[in-house]
């Protein structure tokens, strides 16, 4: 029972800061609907009353988007036709299918941020990561079989984002250089490489000037979950999940990952109780990118099946909100995925059918954010009491260069 | 020279003088190896014209030509690296390296460019003004930058702010230049609405930071990624439909008038947006205030030492939370230049990563308003021969003239170049007693 009430009070921050960023969202969405607030003097209530039936419609689009329209399920159910079952169950697929990548990159995300690193590169490694198993799926097409080739692209995409993942930890356990500035100027130089090989001949679509390359799902796919048209979900979201597992478990039930915690708990009682520090920030690094990597991996071999150079779209940044309000925890990290994976995939589906944009997701992401780290927001809105979540997070407090 | 230094050194204060001095060994002796291989080029392109104009007056009726070959060029930055490193192992440890890597580059970009041409004429008054006009917001940016982190707060919010600023400066000149028709009126209450807007931006960092102790780097990545998501937002839902609410008045050109007469120098540095201008007297006036006034003195302790500086008597939570005010001030303001000046109006992601480049600008500089204006110089040069190269139709793949700041900035911070030490509590958070 009280494992029960722990995991209530400690899901309890989260829980209130995602639904104050709801509400949040909601007031930008009232303060921007002019054309109802240009009535507000002549017809106060009718403006207040269309710009909250706005809201209502925009987030029960994103509600429906998200989960599944009940309707469409009522009459796959009565007809059972493999269309009408498509159509109702596809809402809740496309969820996991966001929330895959999601899952991959908030992993990342928090076995850096246990290490004391943060990872703000995610977007970068993802881009390179993807790079790595786009090249090595051109190069091998019809020379291996599929498996093969999906296999070896896997591989190479996270060896590729490890790498990645490892300059920064590299340059910050050897020449103490910040990788929050490594990392973000690595996201930039990634963008420009990626960019760079798609105008390559291996990649390049002729005849398109768009920056993306030619489509891979003829010859290397991941094998779908479930065989129903315009279904996308494939093994990657079970390997997601399987991943989380092994990272849970490196993370508490094996040595290296009780070095790790210890690092970025306290890097100097680390140090004195002889743990290599810079090793464990270079380890965190190199698994916080390959994870980053085989989630790009995924996705360009799998749903999106071609490289461009917006593949990343932030999901990098988006996974250090959802690693935060998972706190840090892997399972954390697979709910807040698919709470965020809801969120966006219902956010495209408000954008569609309310004309609300999708970026208004953006927006809540920073402000989940911006609550679970200032759980006293939390407190003065909502007049609780709550104890600051412990998320074991040593935060990094050195200066930009070290001395 | 060199052993006496050496010598001088071992003997003297121990392993820090001996890891400077093995440092300096090693600038001193890559100096010269750039010399060398300057020299080669130069013995490679002897014959190969280099063909550069510039403009004397304004109208640019009369040009002045500099002929010469890429040889040549080679040659004298070939001369320069190794007269430098010549100096840097005769003077070892305390010879002052970084304003001569300054004075270096002048003459190897001049030789790069030599090269890349190959031959070709070009004028180059309209490169270099389009430099400092490229440079002028990520100049202004990194100000806000040195602002802040001199006083102890880590600042990666900087592009954030400067989108949040070119949105709201866009949106109210537009308003504004609607309800009054007044172009210059309507452009400084954008700027000057910008310049709040960011400011309480920045408030708001501070107050995560101070208040609630949210770690500096997540309350800017906050920031960033909301300030990315609102504009968008605001984009997609009203201005890209109601499109005359994003039409601001665009600011031109002004030339200043006796300075802009000087032969050469005039049409480069004093025909330009009046951003410019602002950026000469900001840097100028930042670096006196912060290294010859009380006001900087403190500023500056509360990021090196606030326990100390609060000891004193100083008040290290105000003084951040007015730096962190002011630094946003500036940022809006290099927004406002990215929306109603380059861009004409607000887009998309309009920033496109320029804050970071500020960023990046801050850390080259070593914090200095001098430095990181030399440094947004060079990265606004970068962005203005691209321009060039494309016009004049020489093939360099545009994404490796992109990267060169983010890779520069990751080799100086990782301190390949020698260390850079930025204010020491920089992203610290301060119990003030």
């Amino acid at each position: 029972m009280s494992r029960i009430t722990a995991l209530l009070r400690r899901g309890l921050v989260p829980l209130l800061a995602v639904i104050t960023a709801l509400l949040f969202g909601a007031i930008v969405i009232i303060l921007t609907d002019f054309n109802n607030l240009a009535n507000i003097g002549s017809d106060p209530a009718g403006a207040l009353g269309g710009a909250l039936s706005g809201v209502l419609n925009g987030y029960g689009a994103m509600l429906t988007g998200a989960l599944g329209d009940p309707q469409k399920i009522g009459i796959a159910l009565e007809t059972m036709a493999p269309a009408d079952i498509a159509t109702a169950i596809r809402p809740l697929t496309e969820t996991l299918v966001s929330a895959t990548p999601l899952i991959f990159a908030g992993l990342g995300v928090a076995i850096s941020f246990r290490a004391g690193m943060f990872n703000i590169g995610g977007d970068g490694q993802i881009l390179v990561g993807a790079l790595g198993a786009t090249l090595t799926a051109f190069l091998l097409n019809g020379q291996a079989p599929a498996f093969v080739i999906l296999a070896a692209a896997l591989v190479v995409g996270t060896l590729f984002g490890a790498g990645y993942g490892f300059i920064p930890g590299f340059l910050k356990a050897r020449t103490g250089a910040h990788e929050v500035i490594t990392t973000i100027m690595l996201n930039y130089v990634a963008a420009q490489i990626v960019f760079f090989a798609l105008r390559g001949p291996i990649l390049r679509q002729p005849g398109s000037t768009a920056p993306v390359s030619k489509n891979m799902s003829a010859f290397v796919d991941v094998p779908l979950l479930i065989n129903l048209p315009a279904i996308r979900l494939d093994l990657s979201f079970i390997a997601a999940l399987l991943v989380a597992v092994l990272i849970s478990w490196l993370l508490f039930r094996t040595t290296i990952g009780f070095e790790l915690r210890a690092s970025g708990f306290n890097m100097t009682a680390a140090r004195y109780a002889g743990m290599s520090a810079g090793g464990s920030m270079m380890l965190a690094m190199a698994l916080s990118g390959a994870l980053m990597g085989l989630g790009g991996s995924f996705l360009v071999v799998g749903t999106v099946g071609q490289l461009s150079n917006d593949l990343a779209g932030g999901i990098g940044f988006n996974a250090i909100a959802l690693a935060l309000l998972a706190g840090l925890r892997p399972s954390g990290v697979v709910a807040a995925a698919l709470l965020f994976g809801a969120l966006s995939n219902g956010g495209k589906v408000m954008g569609i059918q309310s004309g609300i944009p999708f970026d208004l997701l953006s927006f809540i992401f920073a402000l989940v954010i911006m609550f679970v780290a200032a759980p006293g927001l939390i407190r003065t809105i909502w007049r609780i009491k709550v104890s600051r979540p412990q998320p074991e997070l040593a935060i990094s407090q050195q200066p930009v260069a070290s001395e | 020279m060199t052993a006496a230094a050496t010598t001088m050194a071992t003997s003297g204060e121990g392993v820090a003088a001996r890891r400077a001095s093995r440092d300096a060994r090693i600038r001193g002796v890559a100096f010269a190896v750039l010399g060398l291989v300057a020299f080669y080029f130069a013995s490679q392109s002897l014959q190969v014209a280099a063909d550069f104009a510039f403009f004397i007056d304004r109208a640019a009726t009369q040009t002045l030509p500099v002929q010469t070959t890429v040889g040549v060029l080679w040659m004298i930055a070939g001369l320069a690296s190794g007269i430098v490193g010549l100096l840097q192992l005769a003077r070892g440890a305390a010879f002052r390296w970084r304003p001569w890597l300054i004075v270096l580059i002048a003459p190897w970009i001049a030789a790069t460019l030599g090269a890349v041409l190959a031959g070709k004429p070009a004028n180059l008054s309209g490169m270099f003004s389009g430099s400092l006009e490229f440079a002028a917001p990520i100049a202004l940016g990194a100000m806000a930058g040195i602002l802040s982190e001199r006083s102890g707060m880590f600042n990666i919010a900087l592009e954030g702010k400067m989108l949040v600023g070119a949105c709201v400066a866009s949106v109210v000149a537009s308003v504004t230049m609607l309800l009054t028709d007044n172009a210059l009126l309507s452009t400084l209450v954008g700027i000057a609405v910008a310049m709040g807007a960011s400011g309480l931006l920045g408030l708001l960092l501070a107050w995560l930071g101070i208040r609630h102790r949210v770690d500096q780097i997540i309350a800017g990545t906050v920031i960033n990624i909301g300030a990315i998501g609102i504009t968008n937002f605001l984009f997609l839902r009203f201005l890209s439909r109601n499109t005359e609410f994003n039409r601001p008045p665009s600011v031109q050109a002004m030339p200043i008038p006796v300075l802009s007469d000087i032969p050469v120098i005039g049409p480069i540095m004093f025909d330009s947006r009046p951003y410019v201008y602002v950026t000469y007297i900001l840097v100028i006036v930042l670096t006196y205030m912060l290294f010859r006034t009380r006001w900087g003195l403190r500023l500056r302790a509360s990021g090196e030492k606030p326990a100390a500086a609060g000891t004193v008597g100083i008040n290290v939570l105000a003084i951040r939370y007015r730096s962190m005010l002011i630094a946003g001030m500036i940022c809006g303001l290099a927004g406002s230049y990215l929306s109603m000046a380059s861009g004409g109006r607000f887009g998309m992601e309009i920033t496109a990563g320029k804050g970071f480049i500020a960023l990046a600008a801050v850390i080259f500089g070593a914090w200095h308003p001098v430095g990181a204006f030399a440094a947004a110089l060079v990265f606004g040069f970068a962005g203005s021969t691209q321009t060039l190269l494309a016009v004049l139709g020489v093939d360099v793949p545009p994404q490796l003239l992109n990267s060169v700041p983010y890779i520069v900035t990751i080799v100086v911070v990782a301190g390949v170049v020698g260390r850079v030490r930025g204010p020491a509590a920089a992203g610290q958070p301060y119990e003030q007693g």
